[in-house]
């Protein structure tokens, strides 16, 4: 069994050294991570040139300081 | 069956079909090849003008293209070894028009920061396919690393869609640099196990 205090690590080198195939869990938990990074963030935290509005973090963020 | 393989099977239907016309009416592979990389120069010029979107949908058609030629050239029994190095030539031509289309782009708005970001992802995207190739002529296969043809495409059609490029190259550029590490990494240890195993 796998050392709880050394699977974080473990993730986070199968992650950088990637040997999976396409279509399975772990390539679809990166295509998941990926489309939440481009289209949760809001373009002004990367100084998009071209894109507008506040993206889906920048929504909320917004709903909340409503509050 | 996972969320991607799901996509895949889905997109096959109306690839199925254009495979089955281009093998009917005896379409060279090679000539799909190149009109894919005349389509695809189209789509840089959209997106260097910022239709980004005008740009997608010509990417769509120009990678129908790339992703058909392979499968004409079986099903047609015309694979030979200059047809794959013709895709493989020209499948980088076809990359480095898309990126230079957005350092044109960036480089109008006066944005250096961005040209250096498309720039960068470049080079790491040419260098993904660089480090491959040269790693298949010392070992046997060197298909590890996330970010391959495929991937970039993808991401370059979502970023076109849904005006979130910028975001793109980021993604694109850090995992090119991953995949390129991971190729120099694997073709390291597979080059010292063969020597150990020899010594």
């Amino acid at each position: 069994m796998t050392n709880p205090a050394t699977l974080p690590m473990r993730v986070l080198w199968d992650a950088f050294f990637w040997t999976y195939e396409r279509a399975t869990w772990q390539y679809d938990v990166m295509v998941i991570a990926i489309l939440a990074f481009v289209w949760l963030t809001p373009p002004s935290w990367l100084a998009d040139p071209m894109a507008s509005g506040h993206g889906a973090i920048g929504w909320i963020l917004t709903l909340l300081n409503a509050d | 069956m996972t969320f991607t393989g799901l996509i895949g099977r889905i997109c096959m239907f109306p690839l199925r079909l254009i495979i089955n016309t281009c093998v009917a009416l005896r379409i060279h592979p090679n000539v799909l090849t190149f009109m894919g990389v005349l389509i695809n120069i189209a789509a840089a010029f959209e997106l260097a003008r910022g239709h980004f979107i005008r740009g997608g949908v010509i990417m769509v058609v120009a990678n129908i293209f790339d992703f058909i030629d392979g499968k004409v050239a079986v099903e047609s029994n015309a694979v030979s070894a200059f047809g794959a190095f013709w895709d493989s030539v020209i499948d980088r031509f076809s990359d480095i028009a898309l990126f230079l289309g957005l350092i044109y782009l960036y480089s109008h708005l006066g944005r250096t920061d961005y040209v250096m970001v498309a720039a960068i992802a470049m080079m790491f995207a040419i260098m993904t396919s660089y480090t491959r190739a040269r790693a298949e002529s010392l070992i046997k296969k060197c298909k590890v690393g996330f970010m391959e043809r495929p991937e970039r495409i993808v991401l370059f059609m979502i970023g076109a869609f849904t005006n979130r490029m910028a975001a793109v190259l980021w993604v694109i550029g850090v995992l090119s640099v991953f995949t390129v590490a991971d190729r120099i990494i694997y073709t390291y240890r597979e080059l010292r196990s063969t020597e150990q195993a020899i010594a």
